[in-house]
């Protein structure tokens, strides 16, 4: 089944309609289950009760893991704690859209750059859908050290980022666990698989395919980008591998360094009026999008302006995008010429390292994004955008066509997503001499298939038999020992920005109360979820602040002798310590009913 | 891969169905199925073709079963674990690497056997009956089991504890994961359609003792094996093998009261000279 991309708008997107149609069916059965739930769980009283959601094994069996640890640590401690589990299509949905639930065990994307820290608690966005504060945390003085980090002079920033950190790991709106070790094996069809990261755009570019080799075939234990591409979506991606190869970006990351990309480059002007920054971006000439069309500083106008409100002025409120909010906040003001296609001047709220972070959001073709909006507005009276759920950032049907290095070629539900050489690509200019060999490196097999593949096990074996050439999944760890030692195939190490953490709904109590969120955070052992669920400390690292090691103050590195809230875990060998969690409780409010076996409010 | 593992299924199947041919059908069906076989396909023809139409159904519908469940959103896996969950692990205890290559064994080719077999065995007989029935209890568990996936998302054992339940099969046989996943979505847990359709086959097989008595034997054998096989393997819960049990009555029962009931050979008879009917005026 190919996509029709001949209808640019889901009027009636599959989605759409049924939900119209479980609205109904919905409302009358959560009554149903809601009697059958204390039916199960006993009769009601005031006994503390949590639920915590995360994905299934098929999805993430770590996630599932560490989240049956937590579950049975606070049922040890007389809590009753119940275990969701969700697709990871609707774990996000749930989590980050609807902000329904009290706790949950994820993998954030994270960056590479502290300032993620921004989108990810600022309080501006508490009441807002998508990867922004999904936690709802409201508290000023993070946001006062969140707003002085993006200021800071570069040499100062690490010590701006120190005492942030400290406020987060007091405040809690999360508790990292720990940071795994990407893990990959590869063909030997190929060659410079361990140039760059294989979650970035760099990873697929600049490889030597063997001489008979015209796809790489990639394999996903993630069937989602098989069904929607959207750039903007919240849902459908924790990472974006694949926008990154449909989508240019002004500036790419390249080796802990933001290089120009789709600019030619860009001039720095320090002594703006405020403390931010602002630069002067240069355009490449004769780029254009898949489609045919240039790509001009109106489209990359448009796009900042688009992300910041994907209802482009239309609706009575501001939409922004679920996704790239912080990026999108760091910038004050774009000013384009008339006269000059080429070239723009961005001015930012913020210090070049975040002004340069802001530079790697996908550029959007405005005419294909305007389009679809004049399509979904019709009736200007009626229109509403509503933020982080309505069609335009959630829909599969929009043409997913960019400038970047490969476009889409087609995909199948639950199979593939097939991605072709965009032959007109910038970097395969031959006579362009701006381009830098080691930056700019090129789009060189023509096709590149993401095949959805069951499971870590499955797709090493696959691998190995020669039927695939990666696995683009990072690898479960508990696959690990089935990679066979063999010529044709090899393992391949990243070190990852993305950490497994513990995410509290601040909005609810007892979620609401930090000292409440401290508490529960001890009863975590990180140390027995490395032992237990990664098997080995080189394939995760226990985490007491969720930055990477060149960001980490030394006093907040990871350290098992410390006995502090930070970093305690209340019990040993990831059994809690009863007497001393019931005592913790109850200093913060909670009572201890012996008898019971359970722990109360007061 | 895919490919692979089908045409292996197909072999070690159709070998399977051979050998139980010669065992069980016996040569003395076997002539008279050869004279009787025209009127036995029109007389299973309606149902052979209600069960296409509701299988095609199947396969379009569960693209959207699990967008639509989502957002009816009854999601009863927590439910299931807080019942259960230790009898799972229990099973799991026993494990063994015979077992283990045994019960695999049965999920996949003791089943897709188990289903198969019957309809050529009951189409060996001159009574088509059985096989009406049979075709018909297949179409009602896929019907009814469709609509519970419907309303019921619920994930596996494996899923939920996988530090506790080892998915078997697809650690031991990854390979067979491919297979899997082309018939069967992982929140589609409740009920146990294996142990439907193996425990129809076992109900029938029971009611048709008299026919054929030591395949009476060994679908029992069989068909309790699939159902322990779904458990063993970490794939379903114990109440999912339940429910699976309790659809397999209804659908029997259900096909017994519905079979003979419209017949639509009369309906064609009265109005239609048939092949036969033309061929016997000829001389």
């Amino acid at each position: 089944m190919n996509r029709n991309t001949t209808d640019p708008v889901d009027g009636v997107d599959r989605r759409s309609v049924l939900a119209a149609g479980a609205a109904g069916l919905s409302l009358s059965l959560s009554g149903c289950i809601d009697s059958v739930r204390s039916v199960v769980t006993g009769e009601e009283d005031d006994q503390l009760s949590l639920s915590i959601v995360t994905v299934p094994r098929d999805d993430n069996r770590e996630t599932v893991q560490i989240a049956r640890h937590l579950e049975s640590n606070l049922q040890a401690v007389g809590i009753d704690a119940d275990l969701t589990v969700r697709s990871r299509s609707e774990f996000l949905e749930m989590t980050l859209i609807d902000h329904d639930f009290d706790l949950y065990v994820g993998r954030h994307p994270a960056d590479f750059d502290p300032d993620f820290l921004y989108e990810a608690l600022h309080s501006t966005y508490a009441d807002e859908s998508g990867w922004q504060n999904p936690f709802g945390l409201t508290v000023r003085e993070i946001d006062r050290l969140l707003e002085a980090q993006r200021l800071a002079d570069p040499d100062d920033r690490k010590a701006t980022i120190e005492p942030l950190l400290e406020e987060i790991a007091v405040e809690k709106p999360f508790e990292p666990i720990c940071r795994p070790t990407e893990y990959r094996v590869a063909s030997d069809r190929f060659e410079g698989w361990d140039n760059s990261h294989l979650a970035t755009r760099r990873g697929y570019l600049g490889l030597e395919p063997d001489d008979d080799v015209e796809r790489l075939n990639a394999l996903v234990t993630d069937a989602r980008p098989s069904r929607n591409v959207n750039p903007l979506s919240a849902t459908v991606r924790e990472r974006g591998t694949v926008v990154d190869l449909l989508y240019d970006s002004l500036g790419t990351l390249v080796d802990d360094e933001i290089r120009p990309w789709l600019a030619e480059g860009w001039e720095w002007d320090d002594e703006t009026e405020d403390d931010g920054t602002a630069a002067t971006v240069t355009l490449r000439e004769d780029c254009t999008f898949h489609d045919g069309e240039p790509v001009t500083a109106a489209d990359v106008a448009f796009t900042y302006a688009f992300l910041e409100d994907t209802s482009y002025t239309s609706a009575t409120h501001p939409s922004p995008a679920p996704r790239y909010r912080g990026h999108v906040s760091a910038i004050d003001e774009i000013e384009t010429d008339d006269e000059d296609e080429y070239t723009l001047r961005i001015s930012f709220d913020a210090g070049r390292e975040v002004a340069e972070r802001a530079l790697t959001v996908p550029i959007l073709p405005e005419h294909v994004w305007l389009a679809e909006l004049n399509d979904r507005i019709g009736d200007l009276d009626d229109f509403s955008a509503p933020q982080g759920r309505w069609g335009i950032v959630t829909s599969d049907a929009i043409d997913p066509i960019g400038s970047g290095p490969y476009q889409f070629e087609s995909q199948s539900e639950r199979d593939h997503l097939t991605l072709e050489r965009f032959d007109d690509h910038f970097t395969l200019d031959e006579e362009d001499d701006t381009l830098d060999a080691d930056v700019h490196l090129e789009p060189t097999v023509d096709e590149i298939r993401f095949t959805v593949d069951p499971g870590s096990v499955s797709s090493i074996e696959r691998v190995a038999s020669g039927g695939a050439d990666l696995t683009e999944s990072m690898l479960e760890a508990f696959s690990l020992a089935d990679i066979p030692e063999d010529d044709g195939i090899e393992r391949y190490d990243d070190d990852s920005w993305t950490f497994y953490h513990l995410g509290f709904n601040t909005r609810r109590m007892p979620c609401g109360d930090f000292r409440f969120r401290q508490a529960v955070a001890q009863l975590i052992d990180k140390e027995w979820v490395i032992d237990e669920v990664f098997f080995d400390e080189a394939h995760a690292e226990p985490l007491a602040t969720p930055v990477t090691d060149e960001w980490t103050p030394d006093h907040l590195e990871w350290d098992s002798e410390d006995d502090d809230f930070v970093t305690r875990f209340l019990g040993s060998d990831g059994e809690p310590n009863v007497t001393l969690a019931h005592d913790m409780f109850e200093e913060i409010g909670y009572r201890y009913d012996e008898d019971a076996g359970r722990l109360r409010h007061n | 891969m895919l490919v692979q593992v089908l045409m292996q299924l197909a072999v070690v199947v159709t070998l399977m169905v051979i050998v139980s041919i010669g065992l069980f059908v016996g040569r003395y069906r076997l002539r008279e199925t050869r004279t009787e076989w025209r009127g036995r396909i029109r007389a299973a023809a309606p149902i052979t073709v209600v069960l296409a139409v509701v299988l095609l159904f199947n396969s379009v519908a569960r693209q959207i079963v699990p967008d639509l469940s989502w957002m009816i959103g009854w999601n009863l896996t927590w439910a299931i674990y807080d019942i259960e969950g230790q009898f799972i692990l229990w099973l799991q205890d026993q494990a063994t690497p015979w077992l283990t290559a045994y019960f695999s064994f049965i999920y996949i080719y003791g089943y897709v056997f188990l289903l198969v077999f019957p309809v050529v065995a009951y189409f060996a007989l001159s009574n088509t009956r059985p096989l009406r029935e049979l075709l018909a209890a297949y179409t009602l568990n896929y019907t009814l089991g469709l609509v519970l996936y419907i309303f019921v998302i619920a994930y596996g054992p494996r899923n939920m504890m996988p530090e506790l339940v080892e998915a078997l099969l697809y650690d031991t046989y990854p390979q067979y994961q491919h297979l899997t996943r082309q018939v069967n979505r992982n929140t589609n847990v409740f009920p146990s359609l294996h142990t439907s359709l193996a425990a129809t086959v076992t109900f029938l097989a029971y009611r048709t003792r008299d026919v054929y008595p030591k395949w009476n034997v060994v679908a029992i054998l069989l068909g309790v094996s699939v159902a322990i096989s779904t458990m063993y393997l970490g794939i379903h819960w114990a109440i999912d093998v339940v429910a699976g049990i309790v659809l397999a009555y209804v659908s029997v029962e259900l096909a017994h009261l519905l079979v003979g009931r419209w017949s639509l050979s009369d309906w064609v008879d009265g109005r239609v000279p048939t092949i036969g009917g033309l061929r016997n005026r000829d001389p």
